[in-house]
């Protein structure tokens, strides 16, 4: 207990012993950190609007105009059957020209003089939401077609699959660049600790000297490095939230769609964590390896 | 106790001690003389493992030195204390937090630790400035509470680097009495020294070294 007190007041004694280089370290860090977490920011966002693209996927089933009332209960049983349907609409030859009338009212007289209506009946069916979505509907869909009495079928194909390619590009993105940030900012921390300990190097002589183990001397370091870590994470977010706002106020300014606004939102409060919790291993990794190779000598 | 076999030991290449062999046994009080640069602290550096022989072999507490794992020695030192010539005390910490110190390592208890301090600050009279930083005490006093560390966890052997040094004959008088009371309690103690006086007022097993050579020593004669 004495012990981690003992531990815990030392890692911030060395923190404050060096203001700024703390400092420092708390800064590049939240930079690097937020680098990353604009991408992810990012990531988020696409992935939520792809996501809630994805909830209104809608496939219609034409049908054929001669089938019969059997083939009808036929083909609506065998659509019940599939598993990745949520809701299935009949709309009938009728329903679908009155549909037609009161969405195109100008265009009205474009079936007026055909005579017959020539609107197909349909079933209009949403699909369960679902990860690989795009692909379990193509799926469907070929079954679908077999079915007798369909006419054709419809689906709105193209942008969701482009939406999930480019989530899956920005995923690779997010993951080399966060790599790369990372390595960046445990080499910014690994060198505040190693000024840390160069600054101290006589007291850790004095600690070995009355029997102190390779742990007991490294733990301020890596409680240094950790809280430096977690700091850099805590500002990034503050940068982070700070450039959301902005950003957000010009896609209002920009009189882009309303839709789009309330779509994009900042981090879960589970991901903030994770920014900070990543901060800290960071910065408990650098300081282990700015004094691995020390640890290792004998005097 | 502590035995060395024909230990040899050069700093770059330049000899400091020469084919040394010395037994001592449990309870003993040596005092190693010699003029400046014979190797006297050379000599007490391998026994704490803070140097290591170039050649042959040192036993301490039946542990070879020279075979220890690096993680096993911080747990050596812990049977020992060691006060050295140029003090080493963490000068923004208190005296207070100085002695303790070695106790915080050893994970011991607030209320162990505060009862062995007090006794400890106490024996080298240092007590009544427990709550002084070290860097402002005068060079007796930095002595006095390196000793104070140095036996404040009851080391079973006691390693001490001319420990009068930078002391008065008044204050030398009291270290070295502090020392014969400290061996009374069955410490072993191993004391590098110049000064005459505490060889005279110690009567303790003298070693001489001279050029990293063992002149002489009393427990062989004896
Ligand atoms: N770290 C070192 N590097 C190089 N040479 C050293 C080192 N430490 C000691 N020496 C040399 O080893 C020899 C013995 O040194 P040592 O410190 O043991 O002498 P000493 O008997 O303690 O002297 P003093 O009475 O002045 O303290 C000396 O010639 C010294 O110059
Ligand atoms: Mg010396």
């Amino acid at each position: 207990m004495k012990r981690l007190i003992y531990l815990l007041r030392e890692a911030i004694r060395g923190l404050r012993a060096n203001r700024t280089n703390t400092l420092i370290g708390i800064i590049t860090t939240a930079f690097t950190i937020a680098s990353f977490g604009m991408f992810l920011l990012l990531y988020h966002n696409v992935r939520t609007i792809t996501g809630s693209l994805q909830n209104h996927i809608q496939v219609i089933i034409y049908l054929e105009d001669a089938i019969s009332t059997q083939e009808q209960a036929n083909l609506k049983h065998a659509l019940t059957q599939e598993t990745h349907i949520e809701t299935l609409t009949f709309v009938s030859k009728k329903q679908a020209l009155e549909e037609f009338h009161e969405q195109f009212p100008e265009e009205s007289y474009l079936l007026d003089g055909i005579g017959d209506n020539p609107l197909p009946a349909s079933f209009v069916a949403t699909v369960v939401p679902h990860d690989h979505v795009s692909d379990l509907v193509s799926a469907m869909v070929t079954r679908v077609k077999e079915l007798s009495g369909v006419e054709h079928v419809r689906y709105s194909r193209d942008w969701v699959e482009r939406l999930t390619l480019f989530t899956s590009y920005l995923e690779m993105g997010a993951l080399s660049i966060g790599l790369i940030l990372a390595l960046a900012s445990m080499t910014i921390i690994s060198n505040t600790v190693r000024l840390a300990f160069y600054a101290r190097r006589d007291e850790i002589e004095i600690l070995r000297l009355i029997g102190a183990t390779g742990a007991f001397i490294a733990i301020p370091y890596l409680i240094e490095g950790a809280i430096l870590g977690a700091m850099g994470g805590g500002l990034s977010l503050l940068f982070l939230r700070g450039g959301f706002e902005i950003v957000k106020d010009k896609i209002h300014d920009l009189g882009w769609v309303g839709g789009l606004q309330a779509t994009i939102d900042f981090f879960p409060i589970h991901m903030s964590g994770m920014l900070v919790l990543a901060g800290l291993i960071l910065g408990c990794a650098g300081s282990a390896l700015s004094i691995y190779g020390w640890i290792k000598v004998r005097t | 106790m502590i035995q060395l076999f024909h230990v040899t030991k050069y700093y770059e290449g330049c000899l400091a001690l020469s084919d040394l062999t010395l037994r001592v046994d449990k309870g003993e009080c040596i005092l190693i003389t010699g003029p400046s640069g014979a190797g006297k602290t050379t000599l007490l550096k391998l026994i704490f493992g803070a140097e290591f022989p170039d050649d042959g072999q040192i036993l301490v507490q039946n542990r070879n030195i020279a075979r220890l794992r690096s993680t096993d020695i911080p747990y050596l030192r812990r049977t020992m204390g060691f006060v050295l010539q140029d003090f080493k005390l963490l000068p923004h910490k208190t005296v207070y937090e100085n002695v303790e110190l070695p106790l915080i390592i050893r994970g011991l208890s607030s209320f162990d630790a505060r009862r062995k301090v007090a006794e400890s600050l106490q024996s080298v009279g240092m007590d009544h400035k427990r709550a002084v930083q070290t860097s402002v005490l005068s060079a007796g006093e930095q002595q006095r509470v390196c000793i104070a560390r140095a036996i404040v966890n009851s080391p079973v052997i006691l390693l001490a680097d001319e420990p009068t040094g930078n002391l008065d004959p008044q204050l030398t008088y009291e270290i070295s009495e502090l020392f014969k009371a400290i061996h009374a309690r069955g410490t072993t103690v191993m004391l590098a020294t110049h000064n005459r006086q505490v060889v005279e007022q110690i009567n303790g097993r003298m070693i001489k070294l001279d050029c990293g050579r063992l002149l002489t020593d009393q427990g062989t004669l004896a």
